[in-house]
């Protein structure tokens, strides 16, 4: 279809299909699962790079969407499936966050992590002409008897865990409240029926840009590139550091070979900087990270996320 | 602003941008007119496609698909009584009845003008009114989404069929069914019985076909009768053609429509399911004759058709303007946006390179592509009438089975289809109604999670919902149109009553 | 008016189910947070409204069902009807619970056919046909079953992406 029509519409020049290296994997078409609905974060960051992974991989990459459960029922899906190589998981931390929350049948160890592709931070927000000019503020007023009521992501979500790690380390007491999704939450917060929102960076992105929310701190252990106005947690004294990764994964067992052929075109993909540029639109930065470093990245975030998820059953 | 739409107009008049939109809008209209496809499925498979291309035509091949599968959702809703998506539930309550008349044609084309006008239209107000629609969708907070959903909830007396009362249970029904899944407020699992797809609750979709298509399914095989035979069907292919006049004629329709579809389409959320039953419902209750509608009465086809192409535009308005999706398709288009480069917000408005209005215009020039090619096709439309009932049975199922499949791999929501398929088919034996089934299971939510929310917000105050302006309007319209209907109905017992005792 | 115990009966089991819902909502954890109605909240109460309508629903259908005259000669085509209804909810479940381990081109195929054919012999259209008839039946299925199958899968998954089990 896409092929078809990109010709129909003279934009080949993207899509066709890129040079086809003689080698065993893959043969056939490659089922991705995003544990998500289409346009979500998770969504969106693997329809970005289809094109790019298709014209390194020279094979099909179909995307299938297995919304439920907070992702529970897609990653179910692509543990319990065969570790060929040709159905492939769009990992984020919603996994590491439903395992802490330890309701779904399986652990991140089930997973052979192939890499980590890009990543934003969680940020809390205020309304634009918020009477909490930074985060101090926020937290005094907390903490001085004033409910903050403060909008996430659904219940027992990553924003929801960083919501209340957020209270926690700041010892400010919030009522949370949550909304469906993050645009809700965004709208709730411009609107002013909540006084704060945590939200990934990226979900954020544009109603910062656009002055209607004002970011008071991130979840980065230093300032990013992407949002170089915001304060860390760290630099105004509160030990906390969280990022919203997203990767590739596969079931366990993935042959060498496979993850290799994935490693080397996603390398490829960010060595040659056709990624960069969708990423910063999306609000998200290309953090790549591979291999042992990967599975203890991973291994560590898993740690912190039941942590936090430990501080939200308090 | 004049140059800024003639360098859009710059950018929309290169034959690439022009295939790209016709493009688009060819699939939107495939997908939506195959039941359980949905717009936002049409624009996630063109998202990669759009990457290469400048702004302009890559949004306008997007927003092509957005407007194709609004108006084609329309077809199988008439033809086959198959609503593709919550939006075209209200246009099988005349399409199909006019349809099962032998004017199967005539209702598509009514529908086709009436989704053309309200696509424009909308095209207009985005333009003009963007930012204060915005600024308004804003203001609603946890109780003015729960009064919106209950002023939603009274529709059901209008769309319930004999009996009042039984619409109401089927409504509760739906309701009920909504409260499945994992609690939005607590994260407790209600009645999900270890069932992993059970999570995230019922999925409106499986439910749809199921009430819709299977029940109809169910209906046709027990009605079947093999001594039948074709040559019978009474379907005139010769009065489809596009209705311009006739869709003028209903001019009133055509701004109910538009005006439900502008002004509730824009509320995140809530808006794109519901735009349309609103405007079915205010044209039936304002209408001279309110007693025709659902037996193929015109000007429901042509509020319910403009309506749905004119929240379109209406979704488009905070997608645009905020950054804020009401959908899933709004917010598969967010992601295209986004990866062109393009912020949604206030600023958007004010930019002066062209891009938006280029934007604007393309949207405007998909729905005179949709216009054409559902016009080129309306014919070959019908025809699918012509294939044999066994045939046709069978072909339908397997199109659900697609459909419900292919949403989510989920084998368990094809069983879950079924279930609502047998009880859709006794609730429309029995009087029920199906409609008020799918309004519960969509309002449900809505009123409920913002109900706990608000009071969640509101450290268990009740009297926010009562005393903030807009939650009072809609509860006190509410309130107003439930007496009315109590009225009618009380009073129409009573003649037929005293008809039968004279 | 034809008399239909169905009516009744759906309704009694609406009272059932309604109450066994209620039932179920009690059973439900009671989470406290400040201000908010419990999860059980509104499955209780919806339950309890079902219940309280479904009794006039009840006691009308059960007065009309006595009202109405015993049904008369319709009972064969009735009878037909139910034979072809439950054979279409059969041979779905079937074709569920075939759909993932055979593939979606054969088991589509099988119930296509078996769509076709069964509304033929359930309807009785069958013994009414001769054998050239019921030869040609069977082809013609079978042509239809596999184009139907065979098509759908290639559209389906190529032009539109959707993935269907192999």
């Amino acid at each position: 279809m896409k092929k078809l029509l990109s010709t129909l519409t003279l934009a080949a020049a993207m899509v066709v299909g890129g040079p086809v290296l003689a080698d065993d994997y893959p043969t056939k078409s490659i089922d991705m699962i995003v544990p998500f609905s289409a346009g979500g974060g998770n969504d969106t960051f693997v329809r970005a790079l289809q094109p790019l992974l298709e014209k390194q991989l020279g094979e099909d990459l179909v995307i299938r969407n297995i919304p439920g459960g907070g992702g529970a029922v897609g990653m179910s899906r692509a543990v319990a499936s065969k570790a060929d190589g040709y159905t492939l998981l769009a990992a984020s931390n919603a996994m590491l966050t439903l395992e802490a929350m330890g309701n779904v049948p399986f652990k991140h160890t089930d997973f052979d992590f192939i890499a980590k592709v890009i990543e934003e931070p969680y940020v809390i927000a205020v309304g634009g002409d918020s009477q909490y000019a930074n985060l101090e503020d926020l937290v005094n007023a907390a903490t001085s008897g004033t409910t903050i009521k403060v909008g996430v992501s659904g219940v027992g979500s990553s924003a929801h865990i960083a919501a209340v790690a957020m209270a926690n380390r700041t010892g400010a007491e919030f009522n949370i409240i949550p909304y469906p999704g993050g645009s809700e939450a965004i709208s709730a917060a411009m609107g002013g029926h909540v006084d704060a929102v945590v939200l990934g960076g990226a979900e954020l992105r544009s109603a910062l840009q656009s002055g209607r929310l004002k970011a008071l701190a991130m979840s980065y252990a230093e300032r990013s590139d992407s949002l170089p106005d915001v304060p860390t947690f760290q630099e105004q004294g509160y030990d906390l550091t969280l990022t919203v990764w997203r990767g590739i994964a596969a079931p366990k067992g993935l042959p060498a070979d496979v993850e290799k052929r994935w490693v080397e075109a996603i390398k490829q993909i960010v060595a040659d900087g056709s990624y960069e540029e969708t990423a910063k639109n999306l609000g998200t930065q290309v953090s790549p990270l591979y291999g042992d470093e990967l599975d203890a990245f991973i291994d560590q975030s898993a740690d912190v996320m039941r942590e936090a998820a430990g501080d939200l059953a308090k | 602003m004049i140059s800024g739409y003639l360098d859009g107009l710059g950018m929309v008049l290169q034959l690439g941008t022009l295939l790209a939109i016709a493009g688009g809008t060819l699939l939107g209209i495939i997908m939506g007119a195959l039941p359980g496809l949905t717009s936002a499925m049409a624009i996630a498979l063109l998202l990669p496609v759009t990457f290469g291309m400048p702004p302009v035509m890559g949004i306008g091949m997007l927003l092509g698909a957005l407007c194709g599968a609004g108006a084609s959702g329309s077809i199988p809703a008439i033809l086959l009584n198959i609503p593709g998506t919550p939006s075209s539930v209200a246009t099988t309550f005349d399409g199909f009845p006019m349809a099962q008349k032998g004017e199967a044609g005539r209702a598509l084309g009514l529908a086709i003008v009436a989704s053309f006008f309200g696509g424009v239209a909308s095209m207009v107000i985005l333009s003009l009114l963007a930012p204060p629609i915005a600024e308004f969708a804003l203001r609603f907070g946890a109780a003015e989404y729960f009064s919106l959903s209950i002023f939603g909830l009274v529709i059901i007396a209008s769309v319930a069929g004999k009996s009042l009362l039984k619409g109401l249970i089927a409504g509760l029904i739906g309701f009920f069914a909504s409260t499945i899944g994992t609690d939005p407020i607590t994260g407790v699992g209600r009645f999900t019985f270890d069932q992993l797809s059970l999570l995230t609750g019922i999925n409106l979709l499986p439910a749809l076909i199921g009430l819709f298509a299977v029940s109809q399914v169910l209906k046709d095989a027990f009605e079947y009768d093999p001594h039948q035979r074709l040559e019978e069907s009474t379907h005139r292919i010769d009065i489809a053609r596009p209705r311009f006049l006739e869709t003028l004629r209903h001019w009133k329709a055509v701004v109910a429509g538009i005006l439900s579809g502008s002004i509730v389409g824009p509320i995140p959320g809530a808006g794109g399911s519901i735009a349309s039953l609103v405007a079915y419902d205010q044209t039936r209750r304002f209408s001279k004759s309110p007693e025709k509608f659902g037996t193929g009465h015109a000007p429901g086809i042509v509020s319910v058709e403009s309506a749905n192409n004119a929240l379109l535009g209406g979704a488009l308005i905070p997608t645009l303007a905020l950054g804020i999706p009401g959908e899933a398709a709004t917010a598969v288009l967010l992601g295209g946006l986004m990866i062109q480069g393009i912020t949604p917000g206030p600023l958007l408005f004010d930019d002066q390179s062209g891009t938006v209005y280029g934007i604007f215009l393309a949207y405007l020039v998909a729905n005179v592509f949709m216009l054409l090619i559902m016009c080129l096709g309306i014919k070959l439309f019908i025809r699918v009438l012509m294939v044999p009932r066994k045939q046709l049975l069978s072909a339908i199922l397997v199109f659900c089975f697609i459909g419900v499949y292919g949403v989510d791999g989920d084998v368990f929501n094809l069983y879950l289809m079924l279930g609502f398929g047998v009880l859709g088919y006794f609730l429309n034996r029995y009087d029920f109604g199906t409609a008020p089934v799918i309004l519960g299971l969509i309002l449900g939510p809505i009123a409920e999670s913002n109900l706990r929310r608000g009071l969640q917000a509101f450290q268990g105050d009740w009297t926010p919902f009562f005393t903030r302006p807009i939650s009072l309007t809609f509860l006190v319209i509410a309130v107003g149109l439930l007496a009315l209907t109590l009225w009618q109905n009380y009073r129409g017992n009573r003649r037929t009553e005293s008809n039968a005792s004279s | 008016m034809e008399r239909d115990i169905g009516k009744p009966v759906f309704d009694l089991l609406l009272l059932i189910a309604s109450a066994a819902a209620f039932a179920g909502a009690m059973a439900l954890p009671d989470i406290e947070i400040v201000g908010d109605l419990s999860p059980a909240f509104f499955p209780k109460l919806i339950s309890a409204m079902i219940f309280l309508f479904a009794i006039p629903c009840l006691v009308k259908d059960v007065r009309e069902w006595r009202a109405a005259a015993p049904s008369d000669g319709s009972q064969p085509a009735n009878r037909r009807g139910v034979m072809q209804w439950l054979w279409i909810v059969g041979l779905t479940v079937v074709y569920i619970l075939l759909f993932e381990p055979l593939g979606y081109i054969p088991s589509t195929t099988v119930f296509a056919f078996c769509c076709v054919i069964g509304l033929l012999f359930a309807s009785g259209a069958w013994r009414e046909l001769n054998a050239s008839q019921r030869v040609k039946s069977l082809v013609g299925a079978v042509i239809f079953a596999i184009v139907l199958a065979v098509a759908i899968y290639y559209v389906f998954t190529n032009l539109f992406e959707i993935p269907l089990p192999d």
